[in-house]
């Protein structure tokens, strides 16, 4: 679980984590404000980042830091806005407990979802099919899991929010079994979202990774 | 001689002056500051003396002096950029993998 300034949520998010999990790492990603803190009196595993590198590079710490330390089999992504019912932790580890290497958490595209962020969602599915013949739903969304298997094949090396359209193409890329399991979708006003800038900066990405990866 | 030579010929003294500045504050060694003096020297040749260039850009088929300077001087723009992109990917990678380590000792510090 990455996480920037986020200490108006992250007690009530751990909180809630821990009753269906004790095995959260949480990742500060350079906050200025205490959530560094507030996490630490919560739960055990707490890596401070000491200045912000990006979502996609707290992930990879959170992640090398449990397959290497804390020699775990698999890891589930969830942020730490509250925007993951962490009821829904289950739903991955059932799939994982039946060998499945990769697992997306799907939103269901409901009048929660504004509808810019559908189209920007459809397009970047249909826009990576097109491009590697794979259709992934829900690229956007941050409730995904991982085998340590499929880690090693999928090892991103973007440090932002790229990182969920890196993680796609490679699974689309190296044509990895995935599933997928229906989450709840939650909104927030602070939600974070794709802007046109980001859409252009997603084409220019998918069509390089076509050629590189 | 023109206003452009004049002032061409004022901002490479200008840029002396900075190269010097840097040398006295021991920014620069002496071979780095060697080499932007003689670059610039050569910059107030040039701007005073553009008929020098006019063999160089026939054979090169410039029609003007200026034409083949612009060339030149997107070609070391172009490399300049080059270079700083490379060293600024490289410097953010080594900044990741080092806030990375750092993060990880930290917390095994503490078990």
């Amino acid at each position: 679980m990455p996480g920037l300034n986020e200490q108006a949520y992250i007690n009530k998010v751990l909180k809630k984590t821990t009753k269906y999990t004790k095995n959260i790492i949480f990742v500060d990603d350079g906050s200025t404000d205490s959530t560094a803190i507030i996490a630490q009196k919560v739960i055990k595993h707490v890596l401070v980042h000491p200045v912000n590198l990006g979502k996609g590079a707290a992930l990879k710490t959170g992640t090398e830091y449990a397959f290497k330390n804390l020699n775990a089999d698999a890891v589930i992504f969830m942020d730490s806005d509250d925007q993951h019912d962490p009821k829904d932790l289950g739903l991955f580890k059932t799939k994982l407990n039946q060998d499945s290497q990769v697992v997306f958490g799907v939103r269901s595209f409901n009048k929660n979802m504004p509808l810019a962020r559908i189209l920007m969602n459809r397009f970047a599915s249909f826009f990576i099919l097109l491009i590697f013949g794979r259709y992934i739903p829900d690229i956007p969304s941050g409730y995904k899991a991982l085998s340590k298997k499929a880690y090693e094949k999928v090892v991103w090396e973007s440090r932002d929010y790229t990182i969920e359209l890196e993680l796609a193409v490679k699974v689309a890329r190296h044509n990895i079994p995935f599933t997928t399991v229906d989450i709840k979708t939650v909104y927030h006003d602070l939600d974070r979202g794709m802007t046109i800038l980001d859409v252009l900066r997603m084409i220019t990405n998918i069509i390089s990774w076509r050629f590189s990866i | 001689m023109s206003i452009f030579q004049i002032a061409a010929t004022l901002f490479a003294l200008f840029m002396m002056y900075v190269v010097t500045i840097h040398n006295r504050k021991k920014h620069i060694s002496i071979t780095e500051y060697s080499f932007w003096c003689t670059t610039w020297v050569m910059f107030i040749i040039i701007a005073l003396f553009p008929d020098l260039m006019l063999g160089i850009s026939g054979a090169l088929s410039f029609s003007r002096v200026f034409d083949l300077l612009i060339v030149i001087a997107l070609m070391i723009l172009t490399t300049i950029v080059f270079t700083s992109y490379m060293t600024h990917k490289e410097n953010t990678k080594k900044l990741e993998e080092l806030v990375r380590k750092f993060a990880i000792e930290k917390r095994n510090e503490k078990k």
